[in-house]
């Protein structure tokens, strides 16, 4: 018998989850190593965002397991992986109106932040210090993304494709070691996903884990190095953009049966 | 960004009037209407602390009187057992009410919106009979005076409603603190977009114990203030209305955490009923009169559209 594959990167293995008696996912499995972007497509209802809030610790498999860097992540919930070092971006926006575009920022820190309750109240030197610290890695991810410039804005005031950007930021400001992207081109405009796409792959780094879940095939395929591809809640195939591109299961979801006639 | 800073400024100046007027006040006023002005300070505090369970727990609780007895019987009983005066039995309120406060947030931590608030009924219900039956200690119906200075050689009166604006204004000050703080931005965090912030490592409980024991805590201060400024604690001031007038305060003000809209709600509750009671039968009427006027022009930025259709802007 094999031994788990122990892997730098996040690793799912023979994950399958049911709703009752609907199966989303079959005995799926996947690695994403670290400093390649990974992509994750299949059509609407495939299962692409239950896989991903598996590995997020959102659901639970009812079989399979997951590991990070050889640690196991069974039974963790998502607070817990984000103390690994995992962190995600939601399909819906998801920022806190009443907080503006730094602030929001500063919330990715928490799990960095070292200020205690008294400090909450009372302000301290060190608690100053602390708080001018997170604001400059805040505005640092901000810069990183090219959106510094609206830092003091609040979320209803600005556009989609910002606030995606925003999201993003928020989530490499705690320096994670894996980022996995929930839909991030959904609502943007085409100019708007251009700028995703580069600030994406401006982020990437050697150490980096990133996922990029996806139905915008055109953009996964620009943006990927190893691509998976989910169907009925089954990996029907993984490779690089062109063994995605010329492999026949995937040309018969995206294209329809009839397109070898 | 200059706008931005000159609006701070205008308002960090009309906030500095606002002190600098209630700190004059008692030149100008004296007898039942600085009595009355302290204790709508201690008020304000306890409208705070059920205004703060709003904004960052999103939670609603009628049942806050209950930890804002406790505040209070707490320095009445350490005076009379221990003959400490509040510069003991003040922290140590504050203490006991966040621990109350825990207590009661732990095992209902899975519980939100309408059952969170009927749990803290059960509070408010059971307050009046726990003051009656403990008589040994709470002095029962009559309750207990509270006789100790905090200040020595300052006249009985200033000394309540100078301490009672202090730690108004101090808690103002920690508040505004608070919002800038991690664990505020992370509590606001929770409550908008738990999902969100349980991925950055924010758990739901961690947010509802956290925010509640807070909030019982400042509570439990406003008690321990009530106690003070009005010399006497006894079951008649901490009826079941108490805990429901507390939120209708906290909504008059809008559940805002400012100084000048928390004073609104404490005002509410505290010289409303004070000013009507001459009306006699009248005054559960013109109460509610009145609560329906004050919510209605403090909401009034959402009237516009009760206005006909070519005045609205």
């Amino acid at each position: 018998m094999m031994e788990a594959v122990t892997s730098d990167g996040l690793v799912a293995e023979g994950i399958s989850l049911s709703f009752g008696g609907l199966h989303v996912l079959n005995d799926v499995s996947m690695t994403l190593q670290p400093g390649v972007v990974t992509g994750l497509i299949g059509p609407n209802g495939a299962g692409k965002t239950s896989l991903f809030n598996c590995l997020t610790g959102l659901y639970h498999g009812q079989r399979g397991r997951s590991s990070f860097a050889g640690t196991p992540l069974n039974g963790l919930g998502p607070a817990q992986r984000a103390a690994c070092g995992i962190t995600r971006s939601f399909q819906n926006l998801a920022m806190c109106p009443d907080l503006s575009l730094l602030e929001n920022v500063l919330v990715g820190l928490t799990l960095k932040r070292r200020s205690g309750w008294f400090s909450a109240f009372v302000p301290t030197q060190a608690q100053r210090a602390e708080q001018q610290d997170a604001e400059r890695r805040a505005m640092a991810a901000l810069n990183e993304l090219g959106i510094a410039s609206v830092a003091h804005e609040k979320p209803s005031d600005l556009p989609p494709g910002t606030l995606r950007l925003g999201e993003i930021a928020r989530a490499i400001a705690c320096e994670p070691r894996a980022i996995l992207l929930d839909e991030p081109a959904a609502g943007l405009n085409a100019v708007e996903t251009r700028d995703l796409m580069r600030a994406l792959k401006r982020l990437m780094r050697p150490d980096l884990v990133l996922l990029v879940v996806e139905h915008d095939m055109d953009l996964i395929m620009e943006l990927c190095e190893q691509i998976y591809v989910l169907n009925f809640g089954k990996m029907i195939a993984s490779g690089t953009p062109a063994e995605i591109r010329a492999h026949p299961d995937v040309i018969r979801v995206y294209l329809g049966d009839d397109a070898d006639d | 960004m200059s706008a931005r800073g000159a609006h701070v400024d205008v308002v960090r100046l009309l906030m500095l009037a606002l002190v600098a007027i209630l700190l004059l006040a008692p030149l100008l006023a004296g007898g039942f209407l600085l009595y009355s002005l302290s204790l709508c300070f201690a008020n304000t505090l306890a409208v705070l602390s059920v205004s703060m369970l709003v904004r960052y727990g999103g939670e609603v609780s009628i049942g806050h009187s209950f930890f804002v007895a406790l505040g209070a019987y707490a320095v009445a009983i350490i005076e009379h057992r221990f003959g400490l005066s509040i510069v003991v039995s003040l922290p140590l309120a504050v203490l006991l009410g966040a621990g109350a406060g825990f207590v009661f947030a732990f095992p209902s931590r899975r519980l939100s919106g309408i059952y969170l608030a009927v749990a803290t009924m059960a509070l408010a219900l059971a307050l009046p009979e726990i003051l009656i039956g403990f008589e040994k200690f709470t002095g029962g119906f009559e309750g207990l005076y509270i006789a100790q200075d905090l200040l020595p050689g300052m006249p009985k009166a200033l000394q309540r409603y100078y301490v009672a604006l202090a730690v108004l204004v101090l808690v103002c000050l920690a508040l505004a603190h608070f919002r800038k703080s991690a664990q505020g931005l992370a509590l606001l965090m929770a409550q908008a977009q738990p999902r969100a912030a349980e991925a950055m490592g924010i758990t739901r409980s961690w947010a509802r114990i956290s925010i509640f024991t807070l909030s019982a805590a400042l509570a439990a201060l406003a008690g321990a203030l009530t106690g003070f400024a009005s010399s006497t604690v006894s079951p008649n001031s901490f009826t079941f209305f108490s805990g429901v007038f507390l939120l209708v305060g906290s909504v008059v003000s809008l559940n805002r955490l400012s100084l000048p809209a928390a004073l609104v709600g404490g005002a509410f509750i505290t010289l409303v009923p004070t000013y009507l009671a001459q009306a006699g039968d009248w005054v559960p009427i013109l109460y509610g009169v009145a609560l329906v006027v004050v919510t209605l022009v403090a909401n009034a930025g959402d009237l516009r559209r009760f206005l006909p259709r070519g005045m609205r802007r």
